[in-house]
């Protein structure tokens, strides 16, 4: 695999101009046992700090990571000829697109009418950590619904997203929020779409593999998305969660046997993380992510004092 | 090659007879007719349907107007699934013409996607090829391909132009000779008794040892149970396009010939009619 970098979506990253290593080309994808080695990890975490992740498996399928949350947002209402405003929400696009289908450039611009105004109050937040063998990364799913039991529609999704991301939505368009099918479940969801979670994560992973640190990929990745859409990540899993243990095989090849996606196995070769280790590593500084997104919290990595086996 | 060549034609220019009714609690200022249409298999509910919303506004009041959508015998209808998968996966061994029932309220909410205009269509088909390509080239194609080029496919698949499209998909079907192949085959097997929508995973089209895979081979390894054993008979149909292709056919030459415009292969598997 010399030559190019591995390509995810439009790359215009610093690093077309090196010689990436084999190593490094396979460490900002990740295969689908470590995506859920990594989800245990994060799992045991969150039990210890009741925050609310729990892994579901439909049967016979893929499991996921899963919570809840109550957030704020800013949903629409009606006002009625009083002025008074009530939880209700209408669609009436199709007066409105009916004429002119084919020059209608706005995606969802005709979503709520009129005679509305917008206000923050309490939604209602659901989020799933899916596996996308695509793009070999993970994906954020969610959904949102006023508390008496609407859904949000993607206007409202857009207006809830804190202004300070909501400039990077609107100028790279491949880090937006859309309405989705979940592939699991079959039912609407919002998505933040996968394919430039590379290059974002590239930086991150490559700088922890030179400092030879410790990074869990999934508590890194959430804590780059999940604040765009409301969800918080609270500082101590990026030092309380391990990386889970490291196969030595970096090669990105098929098994000679049956037809079985290739294990590449994302995690930088540290010293062994084999609990219980005595030899903590030295704390390093934090990693320099591309400008345009936001700081991933630094990582002081410590002997893993929960199990790395998978739960 | 001329053969394969009207494979694709026959692939793209596939129709199914419909008949659109509208719900009888919609509220109407006088009886709505029924909507008869040739639906294009390759293309989107959303897409072509304007006709049938023009024709029911004809009867009912503004105010009286959602969103519009469809159900099957009580099902809601997917609009971000290709016509011709709703029809096999629902409707495969119903009397034709089909008959979709249309609604303009009641969206249900949490289980169809909203589609408040065409560029939400052109989105989402354009995610799926992009989706595809990840698969088959990790995306080296369609980002060697220029905006203008992405537009040829959308346009393509809108206006109808065959020609058009395939001028630029063409390179989306393309791989380096030594490979045998792509990468991997953007599939998804869709199935009628499962909460679960679809199946997707990773499957390469040639065994590291270059053993060919075929259909069969791809059943087996990702949803066996579509394969009766020796002794059993058949349960289930595995259906592409309206047709049940030989499990012997290598998958490489389906996903190159049988994919939709997305670039996917999309199977359903629905039981034997008992009948």
């Amino acid at each position: 695999m010399a030559g190019r970098p591995t390509p995810g979506c439009l790359s215009d990253l610093e690093m077309e101009s090196e010689e990436p290593t084999e190593v490094e080309m396979s460490s900002c994808f990740l295969d689908e046992e470590t995506f859920c080695q990594c989800c245990q990890l994060l799992l045991q975490h969150s039990h210890s700090l009741c925050d609310g992740w729990s892994w579901e498996q439909v049967k016979g399928s893929e499991g996921y990571l899963r919570k809840t949350a109550l957030g704020t947002g800013r949903t629409r209402c009606i006002l009625d000829q009083q002025g008074n405003s009530s939880d209700q929400h209408q669609e009436r696009t199709f007066s409105l697109s009916f004429h002119n289908d084919e020059d209608d450039e706005d995606d969802g611009a005709v979503c709520c009418i009129q005679e509305e105004s917008s206000s923050s109050s309490v939604v209602q937040y659901e989020y799933h950590i899916l596996y996308s063998c695509s793009y070999q990364t993970p994906v954020l799913y969610f959904r949102a619904s006023t508390l008496e039991g609407r859904s949000l529609c993607l206007e409202e999704v857009w207006d809830s997203v804190h202004p300070n991301y909501r400039q990077r939505l609107q100028h790279r368009p491949w880090d937006t929020i859309t309405q989705q099918e979940h592939p699991l479940l079959g039912q609407s969801f919002f998505v933040l779409h996968p394919c430039r979670t590379e290059e974002f994560m590239m930086p991150v992973l490559k700088a922890a593999l030179e400092e030879h640190r410790q990074v869990n990929y999934i508590v890194t990745w959430l804590s780059v998305v999940g604040p765009v859409v409301g969800l918080d990540v609270p500082l101590s899993y990026c030092t309380q969660v391990p990386e889970p243990p490291h196969t030595p095989s970096s090669s990105p090849q098929p098994p000679s046997s049956s037809p079985q996606p290739p294990s590449s196995s994302p995690q930088p070769p540290s010293s062994s993380p084999q609990p219980p280790s005595s030899s903590p590593q030295p704390p390093s500084s934090s990693p320099q992510p591309p400008s345009s997104s936001p700081q991933p919290p630094s990582s002081s990595p410590q002997p893993p004092a929960l199990g790395t086996k998978p739960g | 090659m001329a053969d394969d060549k009207d494979v694709l034609r026959d692939v793209w220019f596939g129709r199914i007879p419909t008949c659109f009714t509208l719900y009888q609690d919609e509220i109407t200022e006088r009886e709505a007719e029924p909507f008869y249409l040739l639906l294009p298999r390759m293309s989107y509910l959303t897409l072509v349907t304007d006709k049938v919303k023009k024709h029911f506004l004809k009867v009912m009041k503004a105010e009286d107007i959602e969103e519009m959508w469809f159900d099957f015998e009580g099902t809601s209808l997917k609009w971000h699934y290709p016509i011709g998968l709703l029809f096999d996966l629902h409707a495969s061994n119903t009397a034709l013409p089909w008959s979709i029932t249309v609604h303009f309220k009641n969206f249900p909410e949490r289980d169809l996607l909203h589609c408040p205009s065409n560029s939400v269509i052109e989105a989402h088909f354009m995610s799926s090829i992009k989706e595809a390509d990840a698969l088959k080239h990790k995306s080296q194609v369609i980002n060697d391909m220029q905006k203008k080029d992405h537009k040829q496919l959308w346009m393509g698949l809108q206006n109808d132009k065959f020609d058009q499209f395939w001028a630029m998909n063409r390179k989306l079907m393309e791989y380096p000779t030594e490979e045998g192949g792509f990468r991997y085959i953007p599939f998804r097997i869709y199935l009628t008794m499962s909460d679960r929508p679809f199946i997707q995973k990773l499957f390469r089209p040639i065994s590291p040892d270059g053993h060919t895979h075929t259909l069969g081979d791809l059943l087996k390894e990702v949803y066996p149970v579509a394969i009766p054993n020796d002794d059993e008979s058949k349960r289930y149909q595995v259906v592409i396009h309206g047709i049940e292709p030989l499990l012997e056919t290598p998958l490489q030459w389906l996903s190159e010939h049988l994919s939709h415009p997305d670039n996917f292969l999309h199977i359903s598997v629905i039981p034997v009619p008992s009948d």
